[in-house]
């Protein structure tokens, strides 16, 4: 890797497609305490962005603010606009459940429901659908199939989720989210607990679910940023500090907090 | 220091022993097929339990029908809705206070409230001195299995589009399920051998009665009374009647750690 600072001032490249999620300005706090700092950047459609940057960056909170997951807790403020499609959705007129079917989200530590790996897919399905059947096991299937888990839970679909393996567990989680089918993904540290072999399958995953989707992945790991993801954000201290295409980030960052985080020399 | 220790519990054992093999012993003797078929004797007679059995049964399932959903949902709101509001660390306060209470006093509340209105003891203020007894202990175990399901289960309830009630009632009363039906049972065994509260409402019945707006017969006040009589027949009715409740408290507490296992092995 390159030691040298990147002259090129040229801005980024994926503006010139279509943007999904455009966030303006946002701000964060935890009660007093900010966390974001006048975050602004644009997310294209169908394709992997991810976020990187050391603990407490805030690259989960920015995260956490897409499906507005951070409301179930008080004392959690967001200013600004995130637009998806154009339309704010910190906007309270917003309806936050179908916010919710439109933005899915997976988790760092695998978070099955404690019913059947069949009732875990079809719980979500049926808030907003009513399925019949043969339907509903069609959809199951599907779902269980884009998450590569099929194969290995199609004889025990009546098992408890909380029976399979934590890489299963997670691609389980991923079926759920996909099986509501949403338009954006969001995954936070999703392989962070996994051991190498899930995290490879979940990663896998990941670039062949960005043709049907939005997919923005937090991650710790900078290797899994660099193998997964078209554009980065780089995060410090709750500032952007640099978005661009990923392996512009990897090879020649702009920035040279940038350049010493993903050397190592710090975070 | 372990010797001491041991001395300790030995001596603790010792006389949970000595009263469980006394209740064994004596109880036993008079256990017949009577003792369930028969309704109490006048002194001097023989007979059995049967009125006291069925009338502690009927105010004990009315007590948890109706103490169950208060204590459940009102835990629910500690632990959900009210998770962050002051409110909640007022109720769970004034909750540990009840818990704590002498059911005397529950009793005598019951008494003021329903008995003297009503110008009769009844059952039904039996039934309802036992709820408020039942409530409190529902209360705390809803809350607190509850507070033990992880945020992220409910985080991951939320994010498939889920409203916050069928994330409660599909995912975070299916964590806890075991729990709090353990502090149901748990309740019914604290209530199953209390006298003092029914003292002052449901009172007594020497007869067959399933008349909630009368009064009714109960295994403990049986035992009470039957226990401080000088008749021979009755001090042996209330040891096996002693012995009946005991093996029926004994009969739950083993269900309620069954079903906490359960829970751990997953």
């Amino acid at each position: 890797m390159t030691q040298m600072l990147s002259p090129d001032m040229t801005m980024t490249e994926t503006v010139t497609e279509k943007t999904k999620i455009e966030v303006k300005n946002l701000n964060f706090y935890y009660g007093q305490s900010k966390a974001l700092k006048d975050i602004s950047l644009s997310l294209p459609e169908r394709s992997v962005t991810a976020f990187i940057g050391p603990s407490g960056c805030g690259k989960s909170t920015l995260l956490r603010v897409f499906n507005r997951i951070y409301e179930l807790y008080p004392k959690q403020t967001a200013e600004g606009q995130v637009l998806l499609d154009g339309k704010n959705i910190l906007d309270r007129s917003q309806d936050l459940n179908l916010l919710r079917t439109k933005i899915g989200m997976v988790f760092q530590k695998p978070t099955p429901f404690p019913m059947s790996i069949y009732e875990n897919i079809a719980f979500g399905v049926r808030l907003y659908e009513n399925l019949g059947k043969s339907e509903m096991d069609g959809r199951v299937e599907q779902a269980l199939k884009r998450a590569a888990l099929w194969s290995e839970v199609k004889d025990k679909l009546n098992a408890s989720g909380l029976s399979l393996s934590g890489g299963q567990q997670q691609r389980l989680c991923i079926a759920r989210t996909v099986a509501v089918k949403p338009e954006v993904i969001l995954l936070d540290e999703p392989a962070s607990a996994l051991d190498p072999l899930s995290t490879a399958k979940i990663e896998e995953l990941i670039d062949e679910l960005q043709a049907d989707y939005t997919i923005v992945i937090v991650t710790h790991n900078m290797q899994q940023a660099a193998r997964v993801s078209r554009q980065t954000a780089f995060m410090y201290l709750g500032e952007l500090v640099e978005f661009d295409r990923t392996e512009k980030i990897f090879t020649s960052p702009r920035e040279k907090r940038t350049q010493d985080y993903i050397t190592g020399r710090f975070g | 220091m372990m010797a001491l220790c041991v001395v300790a519990a030995g001596i603790g054992l010792a006389w949970l022993a000595l009263i469980l093999g006394a209740l064994v012993y004596k109880g036993t003797a008079g256990l017949s097929f009577a003792v369930f078929t028969e309704m109490t004797p006048p002194p001097g007679e023989a007979g059995g339990l049967l009125n006291a059995i069925a009338g502690s049964l009927l105010m004990t399932i009315i007590a948890v029908v109706v103490g169950t959903p208060i204590g459940v949902l009102a835990g629910t709101y500690m632990a959900e809705y009210g998770r962050f509001s002051r409110i909640t660390t007022v109720v769970r306060f004034i909750n540990d206070i009840l818990l704590s209470a002498p059911s005397i006093i529950i009793g005598l509340f019951v008494y003021e409230l329903m008995v003297r209105p009503m110008g009769h003891f009844s059952a039904i203020a039996g039934a309802v001195a036992l709820a408020i007894l039942v409530i409190p202990v529902v209360v705390r175990t809803t809350e607190d299995m509850l507070n033990l399901v992880p945020n992220a289960l409910r985080e991951a309830g939320a994010a498939i589009g889920a409203p916050r009630w069928v994330v409660i009632r599909s995912v975070a009363y299916r964590a806890a399920l075991s729990g709090i039906v353990t502090g149901i049972l748990l309740a019914i065994a604290r209530i199953s051998g209390e006298t003092a509260p029914l003292l002052f409402t449901a009172l007594n019945n020497q007869f067959w009665s399933s008349n909630i707006n009368a009064p009714m017969a109960s295994l403990p006040v049986t035992i009470f009374q039957f226990a401080l009589s000088p008749y021979e027949e009755w001090q042996q009715l209330a040891w096996t009647g002693a012995l009946i409740i005991t093996l029926t408290v004994l009969g739950l507490s083993i269900l309620a750690r069954s079903l906490t296992g359960r829970r751990e092995d997953r």
